[in-house]
C-alpha cells in the first residue's frame, strides 16, 4: 500500500512529463484500437452488404448433367428444397428465387459486361429497400422488360431513363441469344459490387434464359442475422440430404467448403441433378483472411509504436532515477529493500501505462463516436465496409485485453532496467552523489 | 557490550587513477546510551565512519560490529533489515521525501519491513513524536513548506520512529543557524536521555562538539583524540 501511494505521488510529481508519456501511450492505443475496431466490424459489414446484394445468407443452386455431359445450372422443381427448408426449422426472413444473365449490355455503340439479376419484385420488398434510386421508380418495374442499372453503368453506356438497351447473352443451355430492356430506374452506385449487377424482372430473365416460368437458378435464404449462417446451414444440410443429392461441404482442412463442392463436381462421376449449398461465409473466408492480416498488421504497428515509446520511457526513467538518486539512498538507508525500490519504479511505470491506456480508450471511444456519426454515403468505394453508409466499430474484449497486456508489459519492460539499476545502487553511493 | 565496535577500519576510495584513503585505521567502541560527537575538519573521514557504522558503506579493511553483529557477515537483505530495526539516520541536508507530508515522512520507515504496526498504534506513535519535536501543527505540510530547522526536526522524528537503539546524525546542524543548531542538538540530547537512544553525530562546529559527552576527534582519517566528559579521559 505504501509503495502504491508513493508511486502514484511520484508520478504526479512531474505532471507534464507523465502527461506526455501517457499521451504517447494513449495515441498508440487510439490508433491500434481504431484499426482493430474497424476490422472487427469489417467482416460483419461486408457479410451483411454481400447478403443484401446477393439476397441471402444461404444459397442453393441446382446442377443438371445433360445427355451430352454438359452441366446446366437450373432448379426445375423446388418442392423438395422448400420441404427441406421447412423441416429444418430454420428461422429465415424471406426466400428469394433468382435467375441471372451474364452478358453484354449494348447501347448506341457502347457496350459493357454485366450480370442481370432477375428478381420477383412482388416478393422481394426488403430488397427494394436496399437499392437507392437516383432516377426513376420501382413502379416502372411493372414493365416486364424493365431494367435497373447503376449510375456508373448508365454513364458508361450513356443511357437515360426510357432508353432501350440490347443484351447479348446465352440461354441456360449455352445458345447465343439477345434481348432488350428498357431503362426503368438508375440506382446510386454502391461501389465495386453495386456496379457489376443490374436488376430485372424474373419472368423476363427466365424467358431470355429459356427457362420455364417456375424455374430459376438460385434459391436464396435470407436469415435474420449473419451469425445465424452456420447453425442454419448445419440444420438444413441433413434435411436436404434426405430429399435431394447434395454435393458435400466436408473439407479436409481449412479449405473453403465451396472449393470442395467444385472439386467433387469436376472430379467425381455423377449424373442427373445434384445441388450445391453455399453460404455467405464461403465468400467471407477470403475477407476473413484480409481481416486476419489487418489484425496482425495492427499488432505489428502497436509493437513498432511502442518500441519508439519504450525508448522514451527508458530514458525518462533513467532521468528520474538520477533526479531521485539521493531519495533512493535515503529510502534504502531507512530500511527499504532493493526489491521494494525496484517495485516502486515499476509501479510508477504501471500507473503510467494504466493512465495512458485509460486515456487511450477514452480517446478511442470519442473518435469512434465521431467517425460512426459521419455519413460517408453509399456511392463510395468504402461502401462494402460500411453499414448503411456509416462506419461501425466492433472490438472484442479479447483484443482489448491483448492490447492492454502488450502495452503494460512493454512499459514495464522499458522501465525495468532503470528500476533495477536504482535498486542496485549502494545507499552510501546514492547519498553521496551530487546532482 | 559496546553497541558499536570498530576494529582497525580502513576505507579507500578510487579517484580516477589514484586512491583516496578516507579512513586509515580507526578503532573505537561506543557504549549503549552514549551521546557522542565525531569531530574534525572536512575530509577527516567523519561521514565515511558514520556511513560504515550505519551499514550504508563497507570498510575496505577491518571490521564493524553493530549490536553484536559483524556487518561483513550479513548479506544486503539482512543488513537492510538491521539498519531498519536498529539504526536511525539524520542527514545534513535533511533528505526528506518531497512528495510526502510531514506526517507521512515520519511514518514512512514504520511502513517498511515485515512487522508493520497497526494503524492506530502507528498514528499514536507518530503523533507523539511530532508533538515531541514541536511539529504537531505541521502534519499536512510538505517539506518545501518548512524552515531548515523544522525539516531537521522532521528528520529527527523519522529517525526515531522505529525506536532504534542507535541514531547517526551526519552534520545535522551544518545547514542551520547557531540558535537552531543548539535547539536541534538539545532535542537530540533530550531524546538520548528520555529514551536511552545512542546518538552519534558528526560535526566540524566547535560549539556543537562541546555539547557531546563523548568526543572523538579525527584528523586525516585517524583518531586524533578521544575525550569522555564523565571520565575526563583522553588520548
Amino acid at each position: 500500500m505504501k509503495l502504491i501511494r508513493l508511486a502514484a505521488k511520484n508520478l504526479l510529481r512531474q505532471k507534464r512529463r507523465s502527461i506526455l508519456l501517457g499521451s504517447a501511450i494513449a495515441f498508440g492505443i487510439l490508433f491500434v484500437t481504431l484499426i482493430n475496431g474497424f476490422t472487427g466490424s469489417f467482416i460483419i459489414n461486408v457479410g451483411e452488404n454481400f447478403s443484401n446484394l446477393l439476397a441471402g445468407h444461404i444459397f442453393i443452386d441446382g446442377v443438371e448433367k445433360s445427355e451430352t455431359g454438359k452441366e446446366l445450372y437450373i432448379i426445375r422443381d423446388d418442392s423438395a428444397l422448400m420441404d427441406a427448408v421447412d423441416a429444418s426449422g430454420i428461422d429465415y426472413r424471406f426466400l428469394t428465387k433468382r435467375s441471372e444473365i451474364r452478358g453484354s449490355l449494348l447501347f448506341e455503340g457502347n457496350g459493357i459486361n454485366q450480370s442481370i439479376v432477375g428478381a420477383d419484385w412482388s416478393r422481394e420488398s426488403y430488397f427494394k429497400e436496399r437499392i437507392i434510386l437516383k432516377e426513376g421508380s420501382f413502379d416502372n418495374m411493372a414493365d416486364p422488360q424493365a431494367l435497373i442499372i447503376s449510375s456508373k453503368i448508365a454513364d458508361r453506356l450513356q443511357v437515360e431513363l426510357g432508353d432501350r438497351v440490347i443484351v447479348k447473352m446465352q440461354t441456360y443451355t449455352g445458345q447465343q441469344t439477345a434481348g432488350d430492356f428498357t431503362i426503368a430506374a438508375i440506382s446510386i452506385d454502391t461501389g465495386l459490387f453495386g456496379s457489376i449487377s443490374c436488376y430485372a424482372n424474373l419472368d423476363y430473365v427466365n424467358e431470355l434464359l429459356n427457362l420455364a416460368p417456375d424455374e430459376y437458378l438460385t434459391l436464396g435464404i435470407y436469415l435474420p442475422e449473419l451469425v445465424d449462417t452456420e447453425p442454419s446451414t448445419d440444420s438444413l444440410i441433413p434435411e436436404l440430404e434426405k430429399r435431394i443429392s447434395l454435393f458435400s461441404r466436408e473439407t479436409a482442412g481449412d479449405e473453403n467448403p465451396f472449393m470442395a463442392i467444385l472439386e467433387q463436381q469436376e472430379e467425381e462421376e455423377w449424373e442427373g441433378i445434384r445441388y450445391r449449398l453455399s453460404n455467405i461465409n464461403d465468400i467471407l473466408s477470403e475477407v476473413e483472411e484480409i481481416v486476419r492480416i489487418l489484425n496482425i498488421a495492427s499488432i505489428v504497428i502497436l509493437l513498432v509504436l511502442f518500441a519508439i515509446i519504450m525508448v522514451g520511457i527508458t530514458n525518462t526513467f533513467r532521468m528520474v532515477m538520477f533526479e531521485r538518486i539521493q531519495e533512493i539512498g535515503t529510502m534504502r538507508a531507512v530500511g527499504m529493500q532493493r526489491s521494494e525500490v525496484r517495485q516502486l519504479f515499476l509501479l510508477e511505470a504501471l500507473f503510467l501505462a494504466l493512465f495512458g491506456l485509460a486515456a487511450g480508450y477514452l480517446l478511442t471511444a470519442g473518435a469512434m463516436g465521431i467517425l460512426s456519426s459521419i455519413y460517408w454515403g453509399v456511392d463510395t468505394p468504402l461502401f462494402m465496409l460500411l453499414k448503411n453508409g456509416y462506419m461501425t466499430f466492433t472490438i472484442t474484449a479479447g483484443q482489448i485485453l491483448l492490447n492492454i497486456a502488450i502495452v503494460t508489459l512493454l512499459t514495464l519492460a522499458a522501465a525495468f532496467r532503470p528500476s533495477d539499476k536504482a535498486a542496485r545502487l549502494e545507499p552510501g553511493v546514492a547519498l553521496a552523489t551530487e546532482k | 557490550m559496546a553497541i558499536v565496535s570498530l576494529k582497525n577500519v580502513k576505507k579507500t576510495y578510487p579517484l580516477g587513477k589514484t586512491e583516496v584513503k578516507a579512513v586509515r585505521g580507526v578503532s573505537f567502541d561506543i557504549a549503549r546510551g552514549d551521546f557522542i560527537s565525531i569531530a574534525g575538519p572536512s575530509g577527516s573521514g567523519k561521514s565515511t565512519i558514520l556511513n560504515m557504522i550505519g551499514c550504508i558503506d563497507v570498510p575496505t579493511e577491518g571490521t564493524v560490529e553493530l549490536n553484536g553483529h559483524l556487518t561483513s557477515d550479513l548479506n544486503d537483505r539482512e543488513i537492510t533489515r538491521l539498519r531498519h530495526k536498529f539504526v536511525g539516520f539524520i542527514f545534513q541536508s535533511f533528505n526528506l521525501i518531497p512528495v510526502l507530508t510531514v506526517y507521512e515522512n515520519i511514518e514512512f520507515p514504520l511502513l517498511l519491513g515485515k512487522n508493520v504496526p497497526a494503524p492506530p498504534e502507528r498514528k499514536e506513535w507518530v503523533n507523539y513524536l511530532m508533538d515531541e519535536v514541536g511539529l504537531k501543527d505541521w502534519t499536512k505540510h510538505r517539506p518545501n513548506e518548512l524552515s531548515g530547522g523544522q525539516r531537521q526536526r522532521v528528520a529527527i522524528a523519522r529517525a526515531l520512529v522505529t525506536k532504534p537503539e542507535l541514531v547517526l546524525a551526519d552534520e545535522p546542524t551544518a545547514n542551520l543557524d547557531s540558535e537552531t543548531s543548539e535547539a536541534i542538538i538539545g532535542l537530540m540530547k533530550k531524546v538520548n536521555q528520555d529514551m536511552g537512544t545512542t546518538f552519534i553525530f558528526s560535526t566540524h562546529d566547535p560549539t556543537i562538539v562541546d555539547l557531546a559527552e563523548h568526543i572523538i576527534r579525527l584528523r586525516d582519517g585517524l583518531i586524533d583524540s578521544e575525550y569522555r566528559r564523565d571520565t575526563e579521559g583522553g588520548r
